[in-house]
């Protein structure tokens, strides 16, 4: 029997012969590219003689193969449609080809294999094993991974391509969550009857439960949304649809029972939308109480809202709703029906179906649409793939220490169009909403959890890759400003100004808000941060509201409108050293020595007002720029600056200042000046701690020169004077330069 | 004499003077008996009819009584049953019942939290006119 999502016709497929009991069936996934057409039509079913069935979809058995002794009691393709795993009564977990040949026998056991369930990357297999659940991995040397589970034997599991977790149910009355490391995440309380069925809605965000009489719809993190008696008998199986809006379960009075997946709910500031049934949502606006109903032809099967506005995508359309207009939306049509994602940024929003990402602007125009190699679309979801008004970010699922970054206007991967590659696996990624294209930066979390900033454009080099916080549960940017919040163990953390690590690394402590956040219980997410509000998902599913200080998001507004004395007015009456750090930082960043001067004063900072100090002091432009560059702890980039601009003297003094001596050597050496200068200054520091020369290229040259400090003396002096009229050659440069200050 | 003679021989007149074997009496009386056979035949005829209708109405009465006796049963099961009934659709409407007290708990703590923004926000007001 089959059923049409769209129609609901019901159609025979096929008529089995008398002696074949069915256990379990499993279509063929879709190929990727669709090279294997022919075969994305048929699907597996397994029965209880043993043997497994290939049938078309026309109905016509196109194989049968004699599997197992006793009935096989699951049969799974793996994600590419290559290999086909089933396991039976026997105990056996068995790999076949496409075609139905037996390719290994991957496991032994003296218990009945109740599940089977592939891993993401298809090179592993979980199965069950009475209590135990137990992951294999294809290669015949490979560490097994084996864990007891449930308390009762294990009747069902299954394993999410998109979040990598694990379900599993059993006869102790429980379903649980598990990662793929075997750490449990979720368990349920005990409910009154044996769990006979879980099933993974294919984004990963949902999993239905199925019971004696009781069907569940919860959330990945393990709560329930909702629970419904239907009088069905148990459940013994579940499948959702491929986009996730509807599951058929078969039941044990031989009925199958269909549930649709309503009264989902959407806010965004004073907006609340509620999906009150398949085609129609209602919108609420709660400043005046006014309600809209939104009709649509078809089932809902994404949308989302934010920016202003609002993106549904249904089976066929896509339509675009403004918040200030409600009644005329954008409608254009979809080349594939099954959308998995939508991500929104300011001025346009992603696409993601199983042909590839789309990006449009809310006028409904197509921008681009993206391409690696190697890209799977229908294993994003939004920790993966990360978007900002004019950059997309899409994390690798082939190497998870690699993020794609793209230019969101032309669709073309960024600068060199070499990915961004990290040590460790990555696990969430997030780019910032606001600001420059130039300073984009993207956030992202690794297997390890901790948190790493970096810069999305690179020049050249490499980017640094900037540590910032560690234990990081999740994170998301303000879509306001540029400031990024996480749950830090278990403590909330704003980073007011995250780029204060590129500017002053010892300031960093001092631009962060921390709250306790232990009332949070484990593992919550942070569903959105809008405003100065943010909103946490707990694992209990209830939402949590907390509000940060609103000051620090005027602050970004002035400094990015260049206000700097509104900003210095806003600190004092304030009166935070958050907040001057903050200033201080941004400051520096953006090269306003004068404010940076205040703010460092205000957090007592002495040392570092002396320094800008001086730096104000310096004769030229140039030096000032690299002493400014030092500050913010790039020696190397300061120096190559004084170096192109020819100040090799400072160069080499801005190496003795740091020790060292062995790079100052080689700059004196190599421009053949001021050796004696470096010799001079190596002398008195080791005269001064008391120690002898070891370096031999130290020894090396100070045999040939006599040190004489006055002569040393008089050559600086002589450079200084050269630089100053350097500056005062270009005095146009320098006027603009003393308007700043 | 004539008569004598014959009936020695064994042959008899009859009333109607017609020669019999019989004697007139035997065959008087088995004429009776005939007679009296017929009026039996018909009473037994008419007793069985009376007792087929009689069977009838018992059978009918006896259907009807299992037919009830089925009903009683049927009812007393479903007596019985209806207290199982009742336990499971208590239980299934506990499992839900538990499941909205949860989802209260989930708005409780939300409304909490947005309470102590609300109070939070407050605060910030009226610091911020008082400083002013």
């Amino acid at each position: 029997m089959k059923w049409n999502l769209l129609t609901s016709e019901t159609t025979r497929v096929v008529k089995l012969p008398d002696d074949i009991y069915p256990i379990d069936l499993h279509w063929f996934p879709r190929s990727i590219g669709g090279k294997k057409q022919s075969h994305a039509e048929s699907f597996v079913l397994t029965s209880s003689d043993g043997k497994f069935h290939l049938i078309s979809k026309s109905g016509r058995v196109e194989k049968s193969v004699e599997a197992h002794c006793g009935a096989v009691l699951a049969g799974r393709w793996n994600y590419e449609g290559t290999a086909l795993v089933t396991v039976g009564e026997d105990g056996q977990v068995k790999i076949w080809s496409k075609s139905g040949m037996l390719r290994s026998t991957l496991a032994q056991q003296g218990t009945p294999v109740y599940s089977v369930a592939w891993g993401p990357d298809s090179e592993k297999v979980l199965y069950t094993s009475g209590k135990h659940l137990i992951i294999k991995p294809l290669q015949p040397n490979a560490k097994v991974l084996q864990w007891k589970a449930h308390d009762g034997l294990i009747l069902k599991t299954d394993w999410n391509s998109v979040n990598d977790l694990i379900l599993s149910a059993g006869e102790d009355c429980k379903y649980k969550v598990w990662d793929s490391y075997g750490r449990l995440l979720y368990s349920s309380q005990p409910y009154e009857y044996p769990i006979t069925s879980v099933a993974w809605a294919a984004d990963g965000e949902l999993f239905a439960v199925g019971s004696f009489h009781t069907l569940r719809l919860c959330d990945k993190t393990g709560w329930s949304y909702a629970l419904e008696k239907p009088n069905t008998g148990s459940i013994f199986n579940i499948a959702w649809s491929i986009d996730g809006t509807q599951l058929a379960g078969a039941c044990g009075n031989g009925h199958v029972i269909f549930a649709h997946v309503v009264e989902q709910r959407w806010e965004w500031k004073n907006f609340e939308i509620t999906l009150i049934k398949r085609r129609t949502m209602e919108v609420h606006n709660v400043v005046n109480d006014a309600v809209d109903l939104l009709e649509f032809r078809d089932r809902v099967i994404k949308a989302s809202l934010n920016y202003g506005h609002l993106v549904v995508s249904t089976s066929l359309q896509c339509y675009v709703f403004s918040t200030k207009n409600w009644n005329t939306p954008l409608i254009f049509d979809l080349k594939e029906g099954t959308v998995s994602l939508i991500l929104q940024a300011e001025r346009h929003f992603l696409l993601v179906d199983g042909g590839g990402l789309y990006l449009y602007s809310y006028e409904g125009r197509l921008i681009s649409s993206p391409k690696f190699p190697g890209m799977r679309t229908d294993i994003l979801n939004a920790q993966t793939v990360s978007l900002s008004n004019d950059t997309l970010a899409v994390k690798d699922k082939a190497d998870e220490k690699v993020i794609y970054i793209f230019e969101a206007l032309s669709g073309k991967p960024l600068g060199d169009g070499k990915p961004l590659t990290h040590k460790t696996e990555i696990v969430e990624i997030a780019l910032d909403q606001k600001g420059l294209t130039s300073e984009r930066k993207i956030a992202f979390i690794d297997k390890n959890r901790d948190l790493y900033i970096t810069s999305v454009k690179r020049f050249g080099k490499e980017q640094k890759i900037v540590k910032i916080g560690t234990m990081v549960q999740t994170l998301a940017w303000n879509d306001t400003s540029n400031i990024l919040c996480g749950i830090q163990d278990t403590r909330f953390t704003v980073w007011y100004y995250p780029n204060t690590v590129y500017v002053d690394k010892d300031l960093l402590p001092k631009t962060l808000y921390e709250k306790d956040a232990s009332e949070f219980s484990k593992n919550p997410q942070i569903v959105h941060f809008v405003g100065n509000q943010t909103t946490i998902r707990r694992a209990d599913g209830s939402l949590i509201h907390l509000n940060i200080s609103p000051y620090p998001t005027i602050l970004h507004e002035y400094v990015s409108s260049s206000k700097w004395e509104d900003a210095v007015r806003l600190c004092r009456f304030v009166k935070d050293q958050t907040m001057w750090a903050c200033l201080a930082a941004m400051a520096v960043a953006n090269k306003d020595m004068a404010t940076a001067e205040i703010a460092y004063a205000s957090i007592g900072e002495i040392d570092k007002v002396q320094y800008i100090n001086s730096i104000k002091d310096l004769p030229s432009k140039e030096s000032r720029m690299a002493h400014i560059l030092l500050f913010s702890g790039n020696t190397q980039e300061a120096e190559t600056l004084l170096l192109q601009t020819g100040l090799i003297y400072q160069a080499i003094q801005v190496n003795i200042n740091l020790y060292n001596w062995d790079r100052a050597l080689e700059l004196a050496v190599k421009h053949k000046t001021h050796v004696d200068t470096v010799l001079a200054y190596r002398q008195k520091f080791l005269e001064d701690f008391g120690k002898k020369e070891t370096n031999k290229r130290f020894l090396q040259y100070a045999e040939g020169l006599e040190v004489d400090w006055n002569k040393i003396k008089a050559k600086i002096e002589m450079e200084i004077a050269k630089e100053r009229e350097r500056a005062a050659a270009s005095p146009a440069v320098r006027a603009s330069v003393t308007v700043q200050q | 004499m004539a008569q004598a003679a014959l009936g020695a021989a064994g042959l008899h007149f009859d009333e109607l003077n017609k020669l019999r074997v019989l004697e007139p009496a035997v065959a008087q009386q088995t004429a009776q008996l005939r007679e009296e056979c017929r009026a039996f035949l018909d009473k037994v005829v008419e007793f069985q009819k009376i007792v087929g209708s009689l069977i009838e109405l018992v059978d009918q009465l006896a259907k009807a009584a299992e037919s009830e006796k089925m009903k009683a049963i049927g009812a007393r099961n479903l007596l019985k049953s209806i207290a199982k009934q009742r336990e499971a659709q208590e239980q299934q409407l506990r499992a839900l019942i538990a499941e909205k007290k949860m989802q209260l708990e989930r708005y409780r703590i939300e409304y909490e939290t947005l309470c102590k923004i609300e109070a939070d926000q407050n605060e910030f007001i009226d610091q911020f006119i008082f400083q002013k």
